[in-house]
Order: structure tokens, then sequence, then C-alpha cells
């Protein structure tokens, strides 16, 4: 009885090891929510060349800063705008050199597939609260999440700002309010032209003018303390053309110049 | 010393009004479903009082998830209510309220369950001989031996609605002004670099305000039971 016990608690604290010690090998990647889709396939396609494997976590940019400034272990960081790579960098949170401008993106005017909204002419002035009816417009925080931050930026350049901040279901994240839109909680959101393009529930119906908002750029660099190698080869693989294909074929802009592989 | 702007102090009266709005509109079924519990037995007793306490052990935004895709603006019931009584829950105070309420309610039907069981039968069968119905016995000998238990029903409920995050927050979201409560806030605040000073505020008015919940429902439980056997 007490052998068998014994034997039990052996093989527990051997599971228990065991993940950490696989663990060692592989790059750790926090990236903005709306790159979910795109980047998991590029991370699969990484793994398949070197057989290095990578874990990834996606939420907020701005959550995931304030994750890595409390000592997550990420390696590698790649937001969704130039403020919260500034931020890290400004705390001395990256590794010096390693900032790159990666991926652009488009935001867009979204609506449930089975809303009765067509095409929407956004311009100066558009009217959004008609728009929205009685219901809310679905955008992302906009205090802190990239792409609420675009979006308010959008809707102040365009003059809509006073008519459409109390109608706003504000998020906590792209994908977030992507889901308000494709359940039908909201008439219409602002999202990315990447997350549209990956949930069938939504269809969009207009196209901000890259003018109304600060240039929608990914910056991906190394985290401080990460391990050299792995992160490095990380990196360079999401500059090749295998990595470019993938994002391209999600809607995201090649910003890089491709490196070959 | 407090440095709070509009919108904490917004998120602190909403979460007041919503967990005493959640509990008054309980009350009622709580006792209601106490009162069942305690003394009926019937074909699927047990199923009921699994089915009351399955807020309690379901994760909070399992409960929250399930109340959307039942109350949702497109879901069967919550298209239903919007589209012949224009009642919304979504993104709406009045759907904190359901999320608050349906989480606090199995904490507040097993405190006054319990307070119901402990009554002595004796003194409703001595009404009963007096010729009180029973409606009337119900309202002037049971409620009032089990007030003290409705009263710490009450209050933990209030509690746990005040401090519920997870349903309301998969439920109706986060909106200043309509949904956003302390907890909600305190989240929110936490998610942003540099929020943490903001944080910390609201952190120590929501202790304040729940220990101040608590010693108001030790006076008022303990002021119940003098006056039962006292006067």
């Amino acid at each position: 009885m007490r052998t068998r016990l014994v034997a039990i608690l052996v093989l527990l604290v051997t599971l228990a090891a065991a993940p950490s010690a696989a663990a060692q090998d592989g790059v750790t990647v926090f990236a903005a929510a709306s790159l979910r889709n795109a980047l998991d396939r590029v991370n699969a396609a990484f793994s398949r060349t070197t057989g290095i494997r990578v874990t990834a976590s996606y939420a907020a940019s701005s959550a995931l800063a304030k994750q890595i400034v409390q000592g997550a272990p990420a390696e590698v960081y790649v937001s969704a705008n130039l403020k919260w790579m500034d931020f890290l960098e400004q705390e001395k949170l990256l590794v010096p050199g390693s900032r790159i401008d990666l991926l652009g993106n488009t935001l867009v005017l979204i609506a449930p597939q089975t809303s009765g909204y067509d095409k929407v002419d956004i311009r100066q002035g558009f009217n959004i609260a008609m728009l929205a009816g009685d219901g809310r417009i679905a955008v992302s925080d906009t205090r802190s999440v990239p792409a609420g931050l675009y979006a308010k930026a959008a809707l102040q350049s365009l003059g809509v700002w006073r008519a459409a901040e109390p109608k706003l279901a504000q998020a906590e994240n792209v994908r977030a309010t992507l889901a308000y839109v494709a359940r039908g909680e909201t008439p219409i959101g602002i999202v990315y032209f990447t997350d549209a393009k990956v949930e069938p529930k939504v269809k969009i119906i207009g196209t901000f003018p890259p003018g109304s908002h600060p240039p929608i750029i990914y910056p991906a660099a190394a985290v401080a303390g990460s391990r050299h190698p792995n992160v490095t080869r990380y990196l360079h693989f999401l500059q090749t053309p295998a990595a470019r294909t993938i994002f391209e074929r999600f809607g995201f802009r090649f910003l890089t110049p491709p490196k070959a592989s | 010393m407090l440095d709070l702007t509009t919108q904490d102090w917004t998120a602190i009266a909403l979460s007041l009004r919503i967990a005493v709005v959640a509990t008054l509109v309980t009350l009622p079924f709580g006792i209601a479903i106490a009162l069942l519990l305690a003394r009926k037995d019937f074909w699927g007793k047990s199923l009921v009082d699994a089915l009351v306490h399955l807020p309690l052990v379901l994760p909070p935004v399992v409960t929250g998830y399930l109340l959307l895709i039942v109350l949702g603006r497109r879901a069967p019931v919550g298209a239903f209510l919007a589209d012949h009584f224009g009642i919304v829950f979504s993104f709406r105070w009045t759907g904190a309220v359901i999320s608050c309420g349906v989480m606090a309610f199995p904490l507040m039907v097993r405190a006054i369950r319990l307070s119901i069981e402990a009554i002595d039968r004796r003194l409703e069968d001595a009404a009963a001989t007096l010729g009180a119905n029973s409606a009337w016995r119900f309202a002037t000998v049971t409620l009032p031996l089990a007030l003290p238990g409705i009263i710490a029903g009450a209050m933990l409920a209030f509690a746990r609605a005040l401090g519920e995050f997870g349903a309301t927050i998969t439920f109706v979201s986060n909106i200043p002004g309509e949904t956003q409560t302390i907890s909600a806030a305190i989240y929110t605040l936490t998610q942003v670099p540099g929020g943490d000073a903001a944080a910390l505020q609201l952190v120590v008015i929501a202790v304040v305000i729940s220990l101040a919940a608590l010693v108001a429902s030790e006076w008022l439980a303990r002021r119940a039971t003098a006056r039962l056997h006292g006067a």
C-alpha cells in the first residue's frame, strides 16, 4: 500500500516536471488578437521547417504590453500599433535592433451577414448614428486597444465621433468586437479587414479611408531576456516569402522587404 | 486623496444600483423557492434543488454565456422579448441585474431555506388551531420567524451581486454608464499600462463598501433575532 502510494506520487511529480522541460526549446510569442488565424499558420510552418515549437498568446496589444512589463515570459511581441511597441522600448524591454515593421492592415465597417445594409460610403460626416439605429456600434476599447484607437481616430477625423461615442459598445479586443457583430448583438462594428475575412457571419459594408487614421502598422520585436538563437530564427522566418504568402492570403499587407529563406 | 474620475463614480453608483435592484427582484423568488424546498416534497425536487444551485458551481463565464444564448438579442427568448415587449438586455443595466441576480440566487435560497427549516412547526400549528389560514400563517408567523435568515440571504445576495464579474461581462459586456460595475472598471484599468493607481483606488472603495454591507447585515440580523426572542 505504502509503495503504491509512493509510486503514484513519483509518477505525478515526473508528469508535472515534464512539460516545463519541453518548453525550454520553444519560442513564446505574444501577438495582437487580430493575428490569431494567420500567425497560427505561420507558426505551424515555422515548426515544420525548424522543428522548434511555438507557443502563441493572443490578446489586445495593450493587455500584452502590460503583461510583459509585469514580467510575463514572452520572447517575441507583435503589436497592432506602434504605440505599445514604443512603450516597451521606452521601458527598455526590447532587444535593441530586433524591431521591424512587419505588416499593414485596413480598417473596415462590418455588419452581420443577415443585415439589410449593403454598401456604405464612408466619408466626412457620414450618418453612423442612423446606421446604428437603436443598437450600438461595436468597437474595441478606444482608450487602449489598437483597433479601438484607430477607430476613434477615424471617427474623429470624419467628424462623427460626437454622434458615435454614446452608442459605442467597447470590447476588450478586436476579436470580441467581431463576435458582437457576428452574434447580431450590434448592427454594425469596426474591425480590421483581416478579421472580417475570417468570419463568415459578418460582411464588410464599408472601408475607412486610409487617411482618416494613423497608418496601421504591426511591428514585431524580440523581448529582452529571450533565448537568442530560436528567437532570431523566428523573427527571420516571419520575413521570408513563405510567411509572406500566408499573411497576404489572410489579407495583411506585407511591409518588410522579404528575406531569403 | 481620492482622485477618481466621473467614470469611476459612475461605476460605483451603477454597482450599488444593480446590486440593490438584483437583490430586491430576486427576494420574492428566493423566499418562494426556499419555502418550496423546505416544506414540500414532490417529484423532481432534487432536480429543482440542483438547478437552483447550478450558478454556484458553474464557472461564472459559463452562466453568462448561457444567459447570452437564451436572452441575447438574437436568441430565442431575447428576440421574443425584444420584438413583442421592447425589452432588451444586451448591453443594458437590466441585463446586468439579471446576471447578478442569477449568480446571487443560490446563496439567497440556501440562507432562507435554512432559517425556514429551523422554524418550530408547532407555532404554525397553534396559529392554525386559532383559525389562521395558510396565507395569514405565512405572513404573521413564518415570515417574521424566518426574518433573520431572509436578511442574511438578502445581504449575501447583495454582496455577491456587488462583486459579480464573469457572468456580467460575458452577458452584457463592459459599457461605462450601463454595465461597467466596479469589478469591470477595475478589470479594464488593469488591462492598460499605467492604470494601476486608479485601479487601486477603486479596490479600496470596493473593500469599504463590502465591509459596510457585512457590518450592516450583522447588525440587522442581530436586531431581528433579539426582537424574536426578547420583546
